[in-house]
């Protein structure tokens, strides 16, 4: 993208470009913080925006300016990308609609005629679009691809991914890189073998498939027990990460099935509860990280990786930082995958410690019985799939955590395709009252710098801005802005109903607006006219 | 990825058969089906009916024999397969020999013994709204206090047992309150006492009826509702122990208990 590019699309005001989004724009989306261009905002994933006219000084102001309803209760998980003043969104059910972004009138909706019985584990939700070009490209509840056109909203092409009737279900938002768009699929709960895919943008044509379970003959096969892997999960239902200088895809991947009982697949279960570095133009594997091996208490490990260029030990290193469902903060060198540090932020009764391969070392009774186990974190982990962001003036990561341990209990269950398959079940822990928190982690030392406290456990992540703040929000339905370096609570609204998406911000005629879903409403804020 | 499973609840209110009258269970006392039952009653029905179904937080016992919507196995069946119209319970995909599976379970669990037995309705309605104070913070059909769960149904929704704890032992397990219908993996509040103190000094004590990270709605012992900001607050404490008192033998005889149980028990929610 140029400068003159940049500078009128700052001015572009009333009439949007509606320019083509290139490869180009993608790769340097923090370039033109008036759009948010793809899911985490750029391809290192910071979900942070170099916008300021809302900042820790005037956050008081923020006002309202417009309501979206989606017409569908349910969450409302999209993160919108807004692209020269239209606002693009995915809803629930398989919804999407392009709003005009500065006043929240819809241009275009679409609904996607699902079939009966979809098995979507945790609501029939969607977490948003890629573009490229003229299109947009959503990965279904029933397991297909489409390609939609960005002016009318009209389906472009369709692909089959994989049969939703054996559990097969996506959620996440695609991420384009370079031609293709890659999608992971989901189904943890219903013993289905994970994947990531890639498609041509252009056709819809998948050009590969990396399957997150081996098969036989493959390496990491063996460490299935019997035909464990057939029914293994591990599936890859959140976005990824891109480094282009190494052209590599950092892609997460969940569970293995079922995720409370692991008797009938002893082993480490690979690629399960892995950090996955691709091969951006054929899907092989260039390195791994388990986090947790043969996992027995639903600890995927899918939360999106944040990329950051530090010095680490003194010399500059290309690191991922991962705030892990399973309790731990973990660094690893993005070039090869090693290990280098792993800090606990938040209460963890599982593992001891991670030893210095980054292995953890198992606290003895932690594994589901019967009658059920203590632990914590509880399955939803000490975080989840909300974003969690990196601002660079502080150099925290900032991460919503869920305080909460579970009982967990442990069964045999018998498989049957498009059922769910979790060998038995999982609670918050009796007598104990959950809780919250928006966390300032330094990425580095795994030190907290602040913490807010929320009632409950929280669905929605965080976004940072140059502007000195970071938007949070809660499960009872207050959309907060925090200082980024004390955590003091600056304004916060009550949006009625609990937030279950990361905010994004992006401006339109040189204002500056930030947006949040909640309930069936998408809300837009913006400072008061003055 | 969190799951918060389809739950089952068997017999909450009025349902009725859809020429459901002749099937039987094929697999009643099958060992093999009382197994599977057994695991997909944990995967699918404990998150409200508790892990030994002997009843949740939002679900009832299903072990005491006693089934609101009918008891034959093509009750239970159509209760399980269809759910049960304006209550919780919803309406589960299960292939038939699924549902079959449960009931074999569900029924290897029944006849647990419901002791004590031969109370007195009259004088245990007399006891909970007179001596025993009860009725000062439960409500009976629009009759009583405000600060502890309304019993107009209770006798058709928890067994014996579950009664006799929640009056010896009534911290336990805390009943539940508020469900948030707008936060989907929301845990209820529950009857938790909640002690504020606010930026005067003044203490109150009650039940949060609903509550975030920036204000507070206290049910008080004083039976009024309290609006608080925590910014006005100097402290609010979660006690995790039930505003009811104990009542041990010496404010409640075991004769004084079996007669409150007969008529807690009789309590079905008729007229309501």
């Amino acid at each position: 993208m140029t400068l003159r590019k940049t500078t009128a699309a700052f001015l572009a005001c009333a009439i949007p470009l509606l320019a083509q989004v290139t490869v180009e724009r993608i790769l340097n989306a923090p370039k033109e913080p008036q759009n948010w261009l793809t899911y985490s905002g750029s391809y290192r994933s910071w979900r942070y925006s170099t916008l300021d006219q809302i900042n820790a000084s005037n956050a008081t102001s923020l006002t309202a300016q417009w309501i979206f309803q989606s017409g569908s209760l349910g969450q409302f998980e999209t993160t919108p990308l807004v692209i020269d003043g239209v606002l693009y969104g995915t809803g629930q059910d398989n919804r999407a609609f392009a709003l005009d972004a500065r006043t929240g009138r819809a241009i275009w909706r679409y609904q996607r005629s699902l079939p009966d019985k979809i098995q979507a584990c945790c609501g029939m939700v969607n977490r948003g679009f890629a573009a490229l070009g003229d299109r947009l490209f959503m990965a279904t509840l029933d397991a297909h691809v489409i390609a939609l056109d960005r002016k009318t909203g009209n389906v472009v092409w369709d692909v089959t991914a994989a049969d939703y009737r054996a559990g097969y279900v996506f959620t996440g938002a695609p991420l384009v890189v370079k031609d293709k768009i890659i999608v992971g699929v989901a189904g943890g709960e219903y013993g289905v073998r994970g994947f990531v895919d890639a498609y041509s943008t252009e056709t819809g044509k998948r050009v590969w498939r990396f399957n997150t379970v081996p098969g036989p003959g493959e390496p990491g096969h063996d460490t299935w027990q019997g035909d464990s892997w057939k029914t293994g999960g591990a599936p890859a239902w959140l976005t990824g990460s891109y480094d282009p200088e190494l052209n590599l895809i950092y892609w997460g991947t969940g569970n293995p099935s079922p995720s409370d009982y692991g008797e009938e697949r002893k082993g480490d279960n690979l690629y399960s509860n892995s950090m996955l570095a691709l091969d951006a133009d054929t899907g092989k594997l260039k390195w791994y990280f388990q986090f947790t091996p043969h996992d027995l208490h639903d600890y995927d490990s899918t939360q999106v990786p944040v990329l950051v260029d530090e010095d680490w030990q003194g010399k500059p290193r290309k690191l991922l930082i991962q705030a892990n469902r399973n309790g731990f903060l973990y660094l690893l060198d993005r070039t090869n995958g090693k290990f280098l540090q792993a800090k606990a932020f938040g209460e963890v009764t599982w593992a001891k410690e991670i030893d210095a391969h980054g292995r953890p070392v198992v606290a003895p009774g932690s594994a589901p019985t019967l009658e059920g186990t203590r632990t914590c974190p509880g399955a939803l982990g000490a975080t989840n799939w909300f974003s969690p962001s990196y601002d660079p003036q502080t150099k925290l990561l900032y991460v919503a955590s869920s305080i909460e341990c579970d009982t967990f209990s442990a069964a045999p269950q018998k498989y049957h395709e498009g059922h769910d398959f979790i060998g038995s079940v999982y609670g918050p822990a009796k007598g104990e009252k959950t809780a919250g928190a928006m966390r300032a982690l330094d990425p580095l030392t795994g030190e907290k710098k602040w913490e807010f406290p929320y009632f409950s456990p929280p669905w929605c992540g965080a976004l940072s801005t140059a502007g000195g703040i970071v938007f949070g929000g809660d499960s009872e339905g207050n959309f907060i802005v925090f200082d980024a370096r004390t955590g003091k609570d600056l304004w916060h609204m009550q949006l009625g109903a609990a937030i279950y998406s990361s905010p994004i911000t992006y401006s339109v005629g040189g204002r500056q607006y930030v947006a949040i879903p909640a309930g069936a409403g998408l809300f837009a804020f913006a400072l008061g006219d003055k | 990825m969190r799951v918060f499973l389809v739950f089952c609840c068997v017999n909450v209110a009025t349902g009725c058969l859809l020429g459901q009258a002749e099937k039987k269970n094929p697999v009643t006392g099958d060992a093999t089906a009382i197994r599977e039952g057994s695991s997909l009653f944990r995967a699918n029905c404990s998150p409200c009916h508790g892990l030994d179904a002997r009843g949740g937080g939002r679900g009832p016992d299903l072990t005491v024999g006693r089934w609101i919507h009918g008891g034959s196995d093509a009750a239970i069946f159509q209760t399980i397969s269809q759910g049960v119209p304006g209550t919780e319970m919803p309406a589960n995909p299960f292939e038939d020999s699924e549902i079959w599976a449960l009931i074999a379970y569900l029924r290897s669990l029944a006849g647990a013994p419901q002791a004590p037995a031969g109370g007195d309705v009259t004088t245990g309605e007399r006891l909970f709204f007179g001596k025993e104070k009860c009725a000062t913070c439960h409500m009976v059909k629009g009759r009583g206090g405000h600060l502890g769960p309304d019993l107009s149904r209770v006798g058709a929704a928890r067994s014996i047992a579950y009664l006799i704890e929640s009056i010896r032992e009534p911290s336990k397990e805390l009943s539940l309150g508020y469900i948030d219908p707008n936060n989907h993996y929301g845990i209820p509040l529950d009857y938790d006492t909640v002690t504020v103190v606010t930026a005067e000094g003044k203490r109150l004590v009650g039940v949060a009826k609903d509550e975030d990270a920036f204000s507070i709605q206290l049910l008080a012992e004083d039976d009024e509702l309290h609006l608080l900001l925590k910014k006005d607050l100097t402290e609010v404490r979660h006690e995790r122990r039930s505003l009811m008192p104990a009542y041990s033998t010496e404010m409640l005889s075991a004769g004084e208990l079996r007669d409150l149980i007969a008529y807690l028990s009789s309590l079905r929610g008729e007229g309501l």
